[in-house]
């Protein structure tokens, strides 16, 4: 397997690197191996994880000085990521088996964060991440999920803090009656740039896949939405979806949506989707007319179109942490 | 139609005869600044277009091969074992009689002289390099209507070519744009004087009849203010088992008010690379549509652009793509919002059957001055067979908040509940698997002239053959 620095530097017309490009979210120079504090993982016992082929994995592994390995089963778990030092780094391994919950806060004023994950899946398990790092902070987070027969995965993320984000996430679904449903919902302020990437691989038949990914942005914030959803030959009976929606506050804010299929099977479903507006002025007239203020009412609109990103979350503990989290990010910047 | 009846009317790939070569000229296989500058000594070209085309040669060396696409096929070209010019004719005839006899022959079982008698305002035809017979109807020249085969229109009106020649797509757009410029011969050159509607479409067909022939026609179309015009080309080869490549590059211009509408029904033979690059410019209010369908070749990438440049001007594409064992048509359409309250719409139809793989790759930008713009993207793909492959690449980009986008896509398979409802009228599987198939097609199908429409209903039908089973 070849290591970081070793990896070659990926290409800008591949997409995951199209618009967050390795150069720009590397900490340092890309030929460096920076010395990394160490993130301050809240629950799980010492463990190591492998290396990656995989550029931005292999860098987090190499200068990580920490890995937690976590199990749940049956069991609701809220975990907390401390993120401090110019540059900090941590790995976690998670098998959950039950019906598990788990709440991963990511917070701390790190200059540069790197967080790899992977994750086995059987039973259900839902999955909240908040990312409510301060707001200057660089943030490089890489999952991979494997979900095994008959078992779900529910996956919520709710993107608020840091200025320069990318998140990798990729999902397999190894057995039959695998399903996976995920909600990413990411509000950009200021000059805040959010870059998220999904892979969902159907490697067999009869799995289910739904992604939705609402992206809000107001200043001169910049989102970006990549997925690439795989139908592998022979994985015939699957149903999959993709929907991404960006809703467009002010003249600067740019929005990116590159929704990918690949289908190698025929006896399948498979479809994607992706809008762009401007806030719908009927609906902010209406909510002024109530008395709400223009800010208090876009701030209505924006929770309303944020948290809509997870209909397909069923779990009530990650729903109501989430929504009170973007309760309070939204009043913050009511409130300056 | 039944199947017999369409095999009857179509054959097995109807246009994959060939007559033998009889070439008044034909260079060496290879490519070389000796080949670009002695193609444009023998065209008796001015001294600018040689220069263009050695400029753009140099950058066709630099370039890299592109990166997207089927990187496996494209890199297994051989620029080397292609022919660059070949000249069957000793000029461009007016008249069918005086057209080579072998040639005539061709054309005439193409159907070209009786559909231009009937429903045509203009043709030309190109055989290999250049182009063997044109002609256009009396009324649209008395009105100022130019149609000539670009190598005519490049003698005639230089000035007008070298204002307007690889201003929409440069040579440096890509490598296989840089390659066309450097080895262009053929293709048209229309320029529709303000006001004036071309009411009956003009034709370009071309024809590859050579093993291992290149033919890198050119095309550019003017509709200056408030015209309109409608051009549709076809293209086939014959079936060699060696490779052939086609790399056209199409120019259109559409000024303030006018309308473009550019239709292709390709349909080359199995062995012909097809890489294409098409772009128009639209000024304000001005409407470009491409309507593009690829049933042949063995690889087409062709992503029909339309740069929005003026205010209120509209783009539309519609296209579908049938790839079958051994094709790969990655297609798609691109679209540049860069003026405020642009549209366009965009839909994407694909069947990829026994083993064929069909790409969507798409592009809509909208830049931050590009207000209220909006955009609507469709592609829909069918997948007949688990060897087969579908996928679907869209890229958006907004940089104004203003701007109203909607993408949707969806891969399936022919419905179940459709093909039962078909069979309990009496149909058989395979006859019901070819309406659903023409109903599938049938927002591009409408698009087109009624023999066209037609005739692409019986290719497919043709096609789908065996489909069941």
């Amino acid at each position: 397997m070849m290591q970081y620095p070793k990896i070659a530097i990926p290409l800008r017309s591949v997409h995951l690197w199209r618009y967050t490009p390795w150069k720009r979210i590397h900490p340092t120079k890309v030929e460096e191996m920076p010395a990394a504090d160490i993130i301050k993982i809240s629950a799980g016992n010492d463990s190591k994880m492998e290396d990656s082929d995989e550029i931005a994995r292999s860098f987090i592994h190499s200068i990580s000085k920490v890995c937690k390995s976590i199990t749940l089963n049956d069991e609701l778990l809220e975990l907390d990521l401390r993120c401090s030092g110019h540059i900090c780094a941590g790995e976690i391994l998670l098998k959950s088996s039950g019906n598990s919950t788990i709440i991963i806060r990511i917070s701390g004023d790190a200059g540069w964060t790197g967080i790899r994950l992977i994750g086995e899946v059987t039973g259900t398990l839902s999955v909240a991440v908040i990312n409510d790092l301060s707001g200057d902070g660089h943030l490089l987070r890489c999952e991979d999920w494997s979900v095994g027969r008959d078992s779900t995965l529910e996956f919520a993320t709710l993107s608020t803090g840091g200025f320069l984000n990318k998140s990798d996430i990729r999902v397999t679904l190894t057995h039959n009656g695998a399903d996976v449903r995920g909600g990413i919902a990411s509000n950009g302020h200021g000059s805040r740039h959010d870059d998220h990437h999904f892979e969902i691989q159907h490697s067999v038949g009869h799995t289910n896949s739904l992604l939705v990914m609402h992206a809000a942005c107001d200043g001169s914030s910049h989102s970006v939405g990549t997925g690439i959803l795989t139908i592998c030959e022979g994985a015939n009976g699957s149903d999959a979806g993709q929907v991404f929606r960006n809703l467009l506050l002010s003249e600067k804010a740019r929005a990116e949506a590159i929704p990918e299929l690949e289908v190698l099977a025929d006896d399948v479903k498979a479809a994607h989707g992706a809008a762009s507006a401007p806030i719908d002025v009927n609906q902010l007239h209406y909510l002024e007319s109530r008395g709400l203020s223009f800010s208090e009412a876009s701030s209505l609109i924006v929770e309303g179109f944020l948290m809509d990103a997870f209909r397909h979350v069923k779990n009530q503990e990650v729903l109501t942490t989430l929504r009170t989290r973007l309760l309070v990010h939204l009043e913050c910047l009511i409130n300056g | 139609m039944s199947v017999e009846n369409a095999r009857d009317a179509v054959g097995d790939y109807r246009y994959g005869f060939h007559d033998p070569e009889n070439s008044t000229i034909r260079f060496d296989k290879g490519l070389s600044e000796q080949v670009v500058i002695d193609i444009s000594e023998l065209k008796n070209e001015p001294q600018w277009m040689t220069d263009v085309r050695v400029k753009a040669y140099r950058r066709f060396i630099e370039m890299p091969m592109p990166t997207w696409g089927n990187c496996d096929l494209i890199d297994q070209i051989d620029f080397e074992a292609v022919t660059y010019f070949l000249r069957s004719s000793k000029g461009t005839e007016t008249d069918w009689d005086d057209v080579p006899e072998d040639i005539k022959n061709t054309f005439e079982r193409l159907g070209i002289p009786e559909a231009e008698q009937k429903w045509l305002g203009g043709v030309t035809a190109q055989y290999e390099s250049e182009a063997v017979y044109h002609s256009i109807r009396e009324d649209l020249e008395e009105q100022g209507v130019i149609f000539l085969d670009m190598d005519s229109g490049l003698k005639q009106y230089p000035e007008l070519v070298k204002k307007y020649f690889a201003t929409v797509v440069p040579a440096s757009d890509n490598k296989f744009s840089a390659l066309n410029t450097a080895v262009w011969s053929g293709g048209s050159f229309i320029y529709v004087p303000k006001g004036i509607h071309v009411a009956m479409p003009v034709q370009a067909y071309f024809r590859i009849n050579a093993k291992n022939m290149g033919q890198f026609e050119r095309t550019l179309i003017i509709a200056d203010e408030g015209s309109s015009i409608n051009y549709v080309e076809g293209c086939t080869a014959p079936t060699y088992s060696t490779d052939s490549l086609h790399s056209a590059v199409v120019e259109l211009i559409a000024m303030e008010g006018a309308k473009i509408r550019y239709s292709t029904i390709q349909n080359w033979s199995s062995n012909v690379y097809n890489l294409v690059t098409k772009r128009g410019v639209a000024h304000a209010n001005a409407t470009i549509e491409w309507v593009d369908g690829n049933i042949g070749s063995k690889l087409t990438m062709k992503y029909p652009s339309v740069l929005l440049k003026g205010e209120g001007a509209h783009a539309e594409v519609i296209s579908v793509a049938y790839a079958g064992t051994g094709q790969h048509q990655d297609t798609g359409a691109k679209v540049y919002h860069l003026a405020p309250n642009t549209t366009s719409n965009i839909l994407s139809k694909s069947i990829s059957k026994d083993g064929g793989r069909s790409s969507y790759r798409g592009m809509i930008q909208v830049t931050p001055k590009a207000h209220g713009c909006r955009s609507k993207i469709v592609c829909d793909a069918i997948i007949l067979d688990g060897e087969s492959q579908s996928d679907t690449y869209p890229t958006m980009e907004i940089g104004n908040a203003s701007a109203d986008l909607e993408h949707e896509a969806s891969v399936s398979k022919v419905s179940n509940d459709q093909l039962f409802y078909l069979m309990s009228r009496g149909h058989s599987e395979e006859e019901a698997m070819g309406l659903i198939v023409n109903g599938f097609f049938e927002p591009f199908t409408r698009e087109l002239p009624m023999e066209y429409a037609v005739e692409l209903n019986r290719l497919l039908e043709l096609e789908m053959e065996g489909s069941i089973g």
